[in-house]
């Protein structure tokens, strides 16, 4: 049981706004973390702030520290930061450009693997990974927006992998897609997590609970509760936490 | 007053409408009509390509046609580049406090400022202050100065345009910043970019008042030899025809007027095309 | 090597936008510079009330009040052309026309837009003016009435383009509810869509005034050049554009003459930004709503 990511006192302020507050919480290597909560409970700020993608938003803030691998992320160089904890955004986020070079867009920029033939056997692995290798091999140069809501789901997932990154972080990845599309992404996250850490969240309580080893449940900017995922769902020793996943509000 | 019955009053009020419609419309078309028809049979090569003769009621353009050329060129060779960089500094770096919002309107204003004002300070800076003399480069430096708010406006709104997801899908990558506007950014926004320069072009082609004291000579004898020359210019060329010369043949007044009609409606064309078809292509 | 090229690349556009900013902020104080080395000599007062603009006379009298009726009144004649033209045609080519025709119109405005304003002031000279003074059997057509005229097609462009934009933004759900209670189109068109986009017809028949008062070609042109005050839109008048682009070839550069024009210049400046700015308070208003 080794810590990837350790979260000390963290708190997050949109215009001095509090939106998390005083949060302590460790992602264990190669476990899913899924994170649940209804809405505006923080958790997507929460994802945000581990690869610094709220850096833009000139009215955020945040105290307190978040270690990856026992460094400071505001020490690590923010590219790389962002290379090692990849990230896949709710709606399906294809540039508007092939299949072939969506996969090969970020390996190439950051000059990580450039010859034509380790390029080509790069998209094909990482397309095998995600399972999408045999519906689009015959089409790499076909424009990835051109692909189903799902498909392009899986293509972002590919084109995490691609930049080889120790954590990735899953925010509502199946909010618009079908049941048989959001089997596939959960199937496909069970798999991942043999190499990869991952951080989940999601809105759909059942996802995490089929999905997850850990969960955390966020209300209003607090974690209330983390534990097994099994033993959170059926004994929650929160009243807050019991009332959710039971449906009675959220 | 009688209420009208609403399905009567609906037609008066729609063929109104039409009416006002062919009123805004119909004077263009005129307008173009006049010209091709008074104009036409001034138009020949040698029209083109050959220098006002017997102050200038004889012979073509050429000198004219060139000088207009000349300063365009010189002018959106500057004005192109400074104003895309000012564009992606103000949409993709600048901080969004409270100075970056106020030069942002200052430049969303000084598009609408008089071009005889901009005329009046291409005098006073280029002109005087840094001595380049009436020439081609002080007329395109005046002209790019006045085009400036409006090529940064324009390719800011095309770089708005592409959507910030984009922007965020290759940042979580690791992609920095600048390779993310190189790479997905400018590419989406060329297209705008692009035909917002056409019509910037076709507008400084037709412009007197900032060249007039900057650039434009009554007659020069002579094609321009560098940048530093007074040149003829088009618009200026059929100011002067038109009401400081009596007694011009009519028909070169109106060549005159449609050669540089013809030229600026051309591109307005083309841009209007091209982002018709653009926007046909566009992947998103 | 690509980190260095992409600080360089970071560091040019930085520097074109301190450029363009340097600029606005430029051509701003230089025309203050001018204008208030003029005034320094002549009183502010003296220059906007004046009644007489004499500037080449011996005893040179700067007052610029006959200038400013000339624009006043050239603005007022095109708007109340332009205006009227140029909303109902919005009306029409943004709600009552199908597609394809829309677009059609829509290009023929925005090339409307591109004729250059010499080209629109010779085409005044030779048919309108003449026609101006038949009609009204005046001693001249070179008028502030014809200059109006000629004025309104160059702002008419302006106004459609900027009005049709803020019609065709008021959401779709307005419209339908409206027609849901059984208002025909031309009442929901009045009615609802007409007062949503108000602030934003607003701001483009300010744009269109903007432009008649900066235009400057054309006007010269047409509109006759008399320096005096107008008594009727049937005399001739003078502009404040038209007189910097006329009289700025006679002056001796650094005289009085001279800054004079730029003072013009920058009563000219302050007007246009003015216009300008109030007309970008009203679209910030449409896009919020």
């Amino acid at each position: 049981m080794v810590d990837k990511i350790k979260i000390e006192n963290l708190s997050c302020y949109y215009n001095k706004k509090c939106v998390l507050e005083f949060l302590n919480l460790n992602v264990v290597k190669n476990e899913i973390l899924g994170v649940i909560g209804p809405a505006n409970s923080g958790k997507t700020t929460f994802l945000r702030t581990l690869n610094r993608m709220n850096d833009f938003d000139a009215t955020y803030s945040k105290k307190g520290s978040v270690y990856l691998d026992d460094d400071d992320i505001l020490d690590i160089d923010v590219e790389t930061l962002r290379r090692r904890v990849g990230m896949l955004f709710a709606m399906p986020i294809p540039l508007p450009m092939s299949i072939y070079d969506n996969i090969t867009y970020a390996p190439k920029r950051l000059g990580f693997v450039t010859k034509k033939i380790d390029l080509d056997n790069m998209v094909e692995s990482v397309l095998r990974n995600v399972s999408l290798w045999d519906e689009v091999k015959d089409r790499l140069c076909v424009s990835a927006v051109k692909m189903s809501g799902g498909q392009q789901q899986r293509l972002c997932i590919a084109r995490v992998l691609a930049i080889n990154p120790e954590v990735i972080l899953f925010d509502e990845p199946c909010s618009g897609l079908d049941p048989i599309s959001t089997a596939k992404i959960e199937e496909l996250m069970i798999g991942l997590k043999e190499k990869y850490t991952i951080v989940l969240v999601t809105n759909n309580v059942k996802q995490a609970s089929r999905v997850s080893d850990r969960t955390a449940f966020f209300l209003m900017g607090k974690l209330i509760e983390v534990d097994k995922t099994g033993k959170l769902f059926v004994s929650p020793k929160k009243k807050e936490t019991e009332d959710y996943i039971t449906g009675r509000f959220g | 007053m009688i209420k009208l019955n609403p399905k009567l009053s609906q037609k008066f009020s729609y063929t109104l409408l039409c009416f006002a419609t062919i009123l805004a419309i119909t004077p263009v078309i005129l307008m173009v009509f006049i010209i091709i028809k008074n104009g036409a049979s001034a138009i020949s090569w040698e029209f083109l390509s050959s220098m006002p003769k017997d102050g200038m009621s004889v012979g073509g353009i050429l000198p004219a046609l060139l000088g207009t050329l000349l300063i365009v060129l010189c002018a959106i060779m500057v004005t192109l580049p400074v104003g895309v960089c000012a564009a992606i500094y103000l949409n993709e770096y600048a901080k969004n406090n409270m100075l970056t919002r106020i030069i942002k309107l200052a430049i969303v204003n000084l598009a609408g400022v008089p071009s005889v004002v901009y005329g009046l300070f291409g005098l006073g800076i280029f002109v005087m202050f840094l001595k380049l003399g009436v020439s081609i480069i002080a007329g395109a430096l005046t002209l790019s100065i006045m085009e400036l708010p409006v090529i940064i406006t324009t390719a800011r709104s095309s770089l708005d345009s592409v959507p910030y997801s984009f922007r965020e899908a290759s940042l979580s990558l690791g992609v920095s910043r600048w390779q993310t506007i190189r790479h997905v950014v400018l590419p989406n926004a060329i297209p705008g970019i692009l035909t917002g320069t056409i019509l910037s072009i076709a507008r400084i082609s037709g412009e007197t008042a900032p060249i007039l004291f900057t650039a434009a000579a009554f007659y020069v004898p002579h094609l321009p030899h560098s940048i530093f020359d007074q040149v003829m210019a088009l618009p200026y060329h059929l100011y002067i025809i038109s009401t400081q010369i009596p007694n011009m043949p009519k028909n070169i007044i109106y060549g005159t007027a449609l050669v540089l009609l013809m030229m600026v409606l051309t591109m307005s064309c083309i841009a209007i095309f091209a982002r018709i078809y653009f926007r046909k292509r566009r992947k998103w | 090597m690509k980190k260095v090229l992409n600080l360089i690349a970071e560091k040019i556009i930085f520097i074109c936008g301190i450029v363009s900013i340097i600029f606005v902020v430029l051509i701003f104080s230089f025309l203050l510079k001018e204008g208030f080395s003029f005034f320094k000599h002549f009183g502010v007062l003296k220059f906007i009330g004046g009644h007489f603009w004499y500037p080449s006379s011996d005893s040179a009298s700067f007052g610029v009040l006959p200038l400013i009726v000339g624009s006043v009144f050239v603005t007022i004649g095109a708007c109340t052309i332009a205006v009227p033209i140029g909303v109902m045609t919005a009306l029409f080519i943004s709600e009552i026309v199908p597609k394809y025709i829309r677009d059609i119109l829509k290009s023929l405005v925005e090339l409307m837009a591109a004729i250059p304003s010499v080209v629109v002031g010779f085409i005044g000279m030779t048919t309108l003016v003449p026609l101006v003074k038949s009609i009204f059997n005046l001693p001249t057509g070179l008028t502030a009435f014809s200059g109006s005229i000629m004025l309104a097609f160059m702002a008419i462009p302006t106004i459609v383009t900027i009005s049709e934009d803020a019609i065709r933004s008021v959401p779709y759900q307005y419209k339908q509810g409206a027609l849901a209670l059984g208002a025909t189109k031309w009442q929901t068109l009045r009615r609802i869509i007409l007062k949503a986009a108000m602030p934003g017809i607003i701001a483009a028949i300010m744009l269109g005034i903007g432009r008649v008062m900066g235009e400057t070609m054309a006007v010269m042109m047409i509109t006759g050049n008399a320096a005096h005050i107008p008594h009727s839109i049937f005399e001739p008048v003078r502009t404040m554009t038209a007189t910097i682009a006329a009289e700025m070839g006679e002056t001796v550069k650094g005289d009085m003459h001279y800054k004079s024009l730029f003072a013009i210049g920058l009563v000219l400046f302050l007007i246009t930004f003015f216009i300008n700015f109030i007309a970008d308070l009203f679209l910030g208003k449409n896009k919020n709503t």
